[in-house]
């Protein structure tokens, strides 16, 4: 009989993957050695000269949320193959209520993916010349981004852990969810970079949040599914 | 009416496509249901 | 009516509703305004295939809730069903939909967003596949693509109608969207025309779509009289 809260679970599921990622720094290494690579090539081969001054605010909000993107994949995708490999997948679903682990994995990823913003963007915007005038706004746009982002790749790597648990099948399955997010994310980085105000970008943000909720909802109503297989 | 030739064209080839796609769903259906009979 | 002769009479009386549908769109209907020269007689066909492809994923949700439900591998046979017509007719929107745009705008693809939910439906229905392709387990398997069509059920609404009322679309404003809302004044012959031909293909749809769960229920039912 579990006495322990749902709270107190999922918080230790939390506190369980930060200790064994600061002790492997696996997907720390994956993300964070993705992210630096491709930012260095892209402002190597672009800079901040390249690109014409009106296509700039577009361009470069696209191209950031590339590389995000594409950093999270590669660090992502394994936070339940993980598992499945150390042979931990057994014990975790005993020990705890399988919403527990998810939110405990959701907050790790959120937390995560947050790291690899606050490093990453203004590194870009220090690179690539990226003259942003809103600064609340881009803040705001990349919490959003990071909370669906952190969902949708909770929920479709637990699906593949219990598949082929390839990274492949990983971005194949996500690109066709998280593309409108995309859309979103750039827009609103665009309006965000383009002016202080901040009405523009409140657009974006509203759909950002909706499909964030959504996203999250559903997961943890598809994960005990997925889980208990 | 609109100019003829190429409309007739694209119209019978439509048509032809669509028909050998009907046949062979109408040989689909067919087995089918022999097996079902078969039951 | 019997449901044995409605089997047998109901593709027969489809196969000719639709010839007489591709000859009307061809020659009963007058092309449209503002679209170059014969072009939009494509909308007859475009349109119908894009709406059966939402449908299909409409059937392909409801069957896989059920599935989630009550675990009746039927249900799963059914979802997949539905998914398979669900590709191929997504994959035929996209590529009438590309003509259309060669024509008219010069390109094959333009970025519109229109264009672009339709080839994104297809990469859920690829991505679909593909998951079941790589789960050996039947019971898994029906499990996982399940959710999967879910997951991606509850995300399309953003694509369908948030990104085309951010955007401005190519995509005239005359043509029907996805969730086939009708927005244009189409003479009345036109309209004939294209009602008949969205009736015609959704009939399609139901025929191919039973036809495919008859074949799996008898499989079924021959596996489990082979284990007996």
């Amino acid at each position: 009989m579990r006495g322990s809260s749902l709270l107190a679970e999922c918080l230790a599921v939390l506190g369980k993957e930060v200790t064994a990622e600061l002790r492997s720094r696996v997907a720390l290494n994956a993300i964070g050695l993705f992210a630096i690579t491709t930012l260095v090539a892209v402002a190597y081969q672009i800079g901040p000269y390249q690109i014409a001054e009106e296509d700039r605010p577009h361009l470069l909000a696209a191209l950031l949320w590339i590389i995000l993107f594409f950093a999270a994949t590669s660090g992502l995708a394994r936070v339940f193959v993980k598992e499945e490999d150390s042979h931990t997948a057994k014990t975790l679903r005993l020990a705890a209520r399988p919403t527990a682990v998810f939110v405990g994995k959701y907050l790790f990823n959120l937390v995560l993916l947050l790291a690899l913003y606050a490093v990453i963007v203004p590194l870009f915007c220090a690179l690539m010349g990226y003259a942003v005038a809103g600064v609340v706004g881009l803040v705001l746009v990349m919490v959003g981004g990071a909370v669906a982002l952190a969902a949708t790749s909770t929920i479709v790597a637990a699906i593949i852990s219990r598949a082929s648990g390839s990274s492949t099948l990983f971005a194949i399955m996500s690109v066709p969810l998280v593309l409108p997010l995309l859309v979103f994310l750039i827009r609103g980085t665009r309006d965000a970079a383009g002016s202080g105000d901040l009405q523009p970008v409140l657009a974006s943000l509203r759909a950002i949040v909706a499909y964030a909720g959504v996203t999250l909802i559903t997961s943890v109503g598809l994960f005990r599914v997925v889980w208990n297989d | 009416m609109p100019n003829p030739e190429s409309l007739i064209w694209v119209a019978a080839v439509t048509t032809v496509i669509w028909v050998g796609l009907f046949v062979y769903c109408i040989a689909l259906d067919r087995r089918v249901r022999r097996l079902e009979e078969g039951q | 009516m019997t449901r044995k002769a409605l089997k047998i009479w109901f593709p027969w009386v489809l196969g000719v509703w639709m010839i007489v549908v591709i000859v009307a769109a061809f020659f009963y209907a007058p092309p449209a305004q503002g679209f170059k020269g014969e072009s939009s007689r494509i909308v007859f066909f475009h349109v119908p295939q894009a709406w059966v492809a939402v449908l299909a994923f409409c059937v392909n949700l409801v069957a896989s809730v059920r599935y989630l439900r009550r675990r009746d591998p039927l249900d799963d046979a059914r979802a997949a069903a539905a998914a398979r017509l669900g590709l191929v007719f997504s994959v035929l929107a996209t590529i009438t939909g590309s003509l259309f745009a060669r024509v008219m705008w010069g390109s094959f693809w333009n970025w519109d967003p229109r264009e672009v939910s339709i080839a994104i439906l297809l990469l859920v229905y690829a991505a679909y596949f593909a998951l079941r392709e790589m789960v050996p387990d039947e019971e898994r398997r029906s499990t996982l693509s399940a959710a999967y069509a879910v997951l991606a059920f509850v995300t399309m609404p953003f694509l369908i109608f948030v990104v085309p009322r951010i955007y401005w679309s190519l995509h005239p404003d005359t043509i029907i969207s996805a969730s086939g809302q009708l927005r244009f004044e189409m003479e009345s012959r036109m309209r004939q025309v294209f009602f008949g031909s969205l009736m015609g293909f959704t009939g399609l749809f139901a025929w191919l779509y039973t036809l495919d769960v008859r074949l799996a229920r008898v499989r079924m039912s021959r596996a489990r009289r082979e284990e007996v």
